[in-house]
């Protein structure tokens, strides 16, 4: 385990960045109470294994007792970095952005299961949907009741989704939490 | 005794004997011989003061009251004179006579002087009143001073001679005295005069057309007065003159042609018609800009415009008001403001055109005036009426026309099948024929425009509307807005204020949404977002004339939610930044400088009638709301605890704040601790808290709020949940506010803080003060009356111990000590009163 260096700090963060927006520095800057210390510490990102960890920091602190290969994984695991070097939020991260999102979207109940098994989603599922959304935002899904279910990239953006036709696409789909069943395997 | 002393002052002084020199004057014997007889009573002959007679039968007036007897009396000379001069007109033949074509004819005297015309014409038009019985403005007023002038009259019927020795140095005054009794006639007379005309104009305007231009004369008299007696009479004459079509003078081809003597007249009733109301309106205009006659004019002109604005020169007059649709004096743009909105809302009478170009006008001063006028001319925008589907019905139109294709596709398709479709297919073709016949030709006889015409009418309005609103949204923009520095010499905020018209801007936008094309709502939606959030960018230094007040700011919010709801069916926005404005706008209000019903309207429109609330906002809502609610009066407090329940109502998992879970649970997600401060309710962390403020509301003063508060409370526990409560916000806030505060305390102590309460809400300050004045005097009564039983019980006291002393020490000798002793101990009590 180690900390992340200057590129993929930056990486990470504007990955981070077009999902939460202002709100990045409430993710950084957490104070986390976990632990016996009084004072609160922080959350920070730590790399193993290609794979970035979402950590307190006292949490951090007793991690490094167990040596790299019994190692297998720390706190939240919010991506990785493929073979050939970039860098894709996973569907683990869902809980820390949805709390933080700026860009969200409301699915009526007939489509969830259709975003769940990792199709886009149409216009016609849209309930609600947050103005001044830009295309390339990072989008969080969320059923009527506010659960969240996954995340995504606009395709258009308020205005023009508006006047799209009921099977145009709105949101792209990148991760849902259907994948904890599909993809199993692999997380 | 004061009648008869004027009647006395009345008469004048007798007359001298004549003259005769004492020469002349020969005594008889008899004479004499009485003389004589009567020596006694004759002795009063030589002590009489000759002097003091002259000086009585002449007349010095050397008191003021001898002046004022002598100028009445020089009044009553001259009517006389001139009554003199009067012609003696048979009272028959004053009468009008009605020939056989029924016009009425005066037997007019043809004399210079007006006067002299006066007194017949005067009783003509008693007899004319009479039979006509209109009585116009102006006639009602020249009748109450006609009915002075024939007391006066009467008065001078009895017979009078002349004195016509007056050359005393009192000839000047007196000369004074007669001019303003000149002026004073003549105003009168002139009164008469238009009433005269008037009457005669409006009784056959036709024949006496020329009269008009006499009336118009009479303006250019030098008395304001007269001068504003008569345009307001020649308004009333033209009001019911004016013809119900336009006129439009004949062209030179038509005055060659040979006419008919009917036709002839009629033209010439209307030239001169139209002249006069040219001349009338160039005077009128002329007029307007003197500022003695200023609301005159302007008055004429809003009523002409209102009463026939399909008449000729209607787009000057329409220039005129919109001018002064602005203007600082409060009457008359009130005046200018209602008859532009009459304008709006009876559309029939001219027909649309004129909306159009009232529109026009009032955008072009608006940009002219960058944007600094009075709310006022904008607010009358709020009395357009569009046709609901402006838009919508070209989409209809298209579509029709598809679907028609389709039908003859279908048609031809039909045309194969049995030949009684065909016989009812002529028939129906038979029925539409008949009916669009029919359609056309009563479209050729309304006066109204064709639907075509209209909807181009009304897009033209509806686009200058919206182009006076986006302007006004953009001059806000820029004056709070990006360039900071500078500039502030565009700054300086006019007679008006700051942003006078942004409220208004923003209430019409309100209402005309649904006109408002999908392209636009999204720059609209821009302009709003950057409006509300205007004080957070701001400079500290130049804070005034820059920011939005918290209601403008509200009421950013408030349109922006009213935009997105008319537009529901494109799509279903959930406008964040708004929710993070009205947020932060919960902390900003303040009672007194804000308007509490501005926020009450977006509380509902905002919280209670949005369908679906995100979990965390609604419980960051209902977190800030109950803390609004312990901070500010009644009406606050109410509506706030009314979208409070509402909100809860809805939302179940924001239950969970009423439950004493303090870390809030499950329902939390990341954010632990609740952050009072937060600017983002989405970050707020309001799970985690508890609202103890409902606790300390259970106390509060007012009965209402502290069982609204118990209710809110006990909604998780209690049995039935499915009550929905009919109060909005606003409407809580309505009646609770100070205004209507009419609840009393139950403790009595307090009753005179109640009655102060309610007084001074309603009446002022005097009532209080009154009430303790009075609260004193009863007080110190009570307090003298309570003394002197005190001190009474103490001497009593006194007594009896000294009494029992007295007896254990004496016991035979008890009566008489006690009669001793009481003697004087009563005396001292009393002088202790």
């Amino acid at each position: 385990m180690r900390p992340l260096d200057e590129n993929e700090t930056t990486v990470v963060f504007e990955k981070i960045f077009k999902f939460v927006g202002n709100n990045l520095k409430n993710i950084v800057e957490n104070p986390s109470h976990e632990g016996p210390e009084s004072d609160p510490g922080r959350y920070c990102f730590r790399l193993q294994k290609n794979r970035v960890y979402y950590a307190s920091e006292s949490l951090v602190k007793r991690a490094t007792n167990i040596s790299r290969k019994s190692l297998v994984s720390l706190g939240t695991c919010i991506g990785k970095y493929t073979h050939a070097g970039s860098f894709h939020l996973t569907i683990m991260s869902l809980n820390l952005l949805a709390a933080n999102a700026k860009h969200k979207v409301w699915l009526k109940p007939t489509s969830e299961m259709s975003f769940l098994y990792g199709n886009h989603v149409l216009k016609g599922g849209l309930g609600r949907i947050t103005d001044s959304i830009v295309p390339g935002d990072g989008v969080v899904v969320f059923s009527m009741s506010d659960v969240p279910l996954g995340f995504g990239i606009a395709a258009k953006s308020t205005q023009d989704c508006r006047k799209l036709d009921p099977n145009g696409i709105v949101v792209l789909h990148q991760a849902d939490i259907g994948e904890y069943l599909r993809d199993e395997d692999e997380l | 005794m004061g009648k008869n002393r004027r009647k006395d002052k009345a008469i004048p002084p007798p007359q001298l004997p004549p003259e005769v020199r004492e020469e002349e004057i020969e005594f008889s014997d008899e004479d004499v011989k009485y003389v004589e007889e009567n020596k006694d009573y004759a002795r009063f002959v030589s002590r009489i003061d000759t002097t003091a007679i002259n000086r009585q039968c002449v007349g010095e007036a050397k008191t003021v009251e001898d002046k004022y007897e002598e100028e009445r009396s020089k009044k009553k000379v001259q009517q006389e004179e001139k009554g003199s001069n009067e012609i003696q007109v048979d009272p028959v033949d004053v009468l009008p006579v009605k020939t056989l074509d029924g016009k009425l004819h005066y037997r007019t005297v043809t004399k210079k002087s007006k006067l002299a015309e006066a007194d017949p014409e005067e009783a003509e038009e008693e007899d004319v009143l009479e039979d006509e019985h209109i009585l116009n403005k102006s006639q009602r007023r020249a009748k109450a001073k006609k009915s002075k002038k024939e007391a006066k009259k009467q008065e001078t019927e009895v017979p009078e001679e002349i004195l016509q020795e007056e050359e005393t140095p009192q000839a000047a005054v007196l000369a004074e005295v007669k001019e303003e009794l000149s002026a004073e006639e003549s105003f009168e007379n002139k009164k008469n005069r238009l009433a005269e005309l008037g009457m005669l104009l409006l009784s056959d305007p036709e024949a006496n057309i020329r009269s008009l231009k006499e009336m118009l004369d009479i303006s250019k008299d030098e008395n304001a007065k007269i001068v504003k007696l008569c345009l307001l009479s020649v308004l009333a004459v033209f009001k019911d003159i004016i013809p119900g079509y336009r006129i439009r003078l004949p062209t030179d081809k038509e005055l060659e042609m040979k006419v008919s003597k009917e036709v002839k007249k009629t033209r010439f009733y209307e030239s001169t018609l139209l002249k006069a109301y040219k001349s009338y309106l160039q005077k009128l205009m002329a007029f307007e800009r003197q500022s003695v006659y200023n609301q005159v004019a302007n008055r004429c002109i809003c009523t002409l415009l209102d009463a026939k604005p399909h008449f000729n020169f209607r787009d000057n007059l329409l220039t005129a008001v919109v001018r002064n649709i602005s203007s600082p004096d409060e009457v008359v743009r009130r005046l200018c403001c209602s008859t532009i909105r009459s304008l709006f809302s009876n559309e029939g009478k001219h027909g649309g055109e004129l909306t159009v170009q009232a529109v026009r006008l009032i955008a072009d001063q608006v940009k002219s005036q960058n944007c600094q006028l009075h709310p006022n001319s904008i607010e009358v925008f709020m009395s357009i009426r569009f046709d609901e589907d402006i838009g919508k019905r070209d989409r209809e139109e298209a579509n029709k026309k598809k679907f028609k294709k389709n039908d003859k596709r279908n048609n031809q398709e039909e045309q194969n099948q049995a030949q009684e479709n065909e016989r009812k297919k002529s028939k129906r073709e038979m029925m539409s024929k008949i009916r669009d016949e029919v359609n056309a030709d009563y479209r050729g006889v309304t006066f109204e425009p064709d639907a075509m015409e209209r909807r181009k009418m009304q897009t033209e309005t509806l686009s200058a509307v919206f182009e006076t609103y986006f302007r006004i949204l953009r001059k806000t923009m820029f004056s709070i807005g990006e360039s900071s520095t500078e500039e502030d010499t565009t700054l300086n905020p006019g007679a008006f204020g700051p942003h006078p018209l942004l409220a208004p801007c923003l209430d019409g936008l309100g209402k005309f949404t649904q006109q408002l094309d999908l392209d636009y709502i999204g720059d609209l939606m821009n302009y709003l977002k950057k409006l509300a959030s205007s004080s957070s960018v701001s400079t500290t230094k130049k804070k005034n004339s820059k920011l939005l007040t918290v209601s403008e700011r509200l009421r950013c919010c408030l349109v922006a939610f009213k935009v997105m709801r008319s537009n529901l069916n494109a799509l279903n926005v959930d406008l964040q930044d708004f929710f993070v404005q009205l947020y932060n706008l919960l902390l900003e209000y303040r009672p007194g400088r804000d308007s509490g019903e501005v926020l009450a309207e977006s509380l509902k429109i905002m919280l209670c009638d949005d369908r679906h609330q995100d979990m965390q906002k609604a419980a960051a809502f209902v977190k800030r709301l109950a803390t609004f609610a312990l901070c500010f009066g009644c009406a606050e407090s109410m509506s706030a605890l009314v979208t409070l329940k509402n909100l809860l109502q809805r939302n179940v998992k924001c239950r969970n704040l009423l439950e004493n879970d303090a870390g809030g649970g499950s329902v939390s997600g990341s954010i632990a601790k609740y952050q009072p401060y937060a600017t983002d309710p989405n970050l707020s962390g309001a799970f985690a808290s508890v609202l103890w403020e409902l606790n300390l509301l259970t106390k509060h003063y007012h009965p209402a709020i502290s069982t609204m508060a118990g209710t809110i409370s006990n909604m998780n526990t209690s049995q039935n949940q499915t009550f929905l409560s009919a109060v909005t916000p606003q409407q809580a806030f309505a009646d609770y506010s100070l205004l209507k505060e009419s609840f009393e305390p139950k403790s009595e102590s307090r009753k005179l803080n109640n009655k102060r309460k309610r007084e001074s809400g309603g009446e002022g300050e005097d009532d209080p003060e009154t009430d303790t004045v009075e609260l004193k005097k009863k007080l110190k009564e009570n307090f003298t009356i309570l003394r002197g039983i005190k001190v009474d019980e103490r001497v009593r006291m006194e007594f009896e111990k000294k009494k029992q002393s007295n007896m254990a020490k004496k016991k035979p000798t008890k009566k008489q000590c006690n009669v001793e002793k009481k003697k004087p101990k009563s005396p001292k009590s009393k002088k202790k009163f």
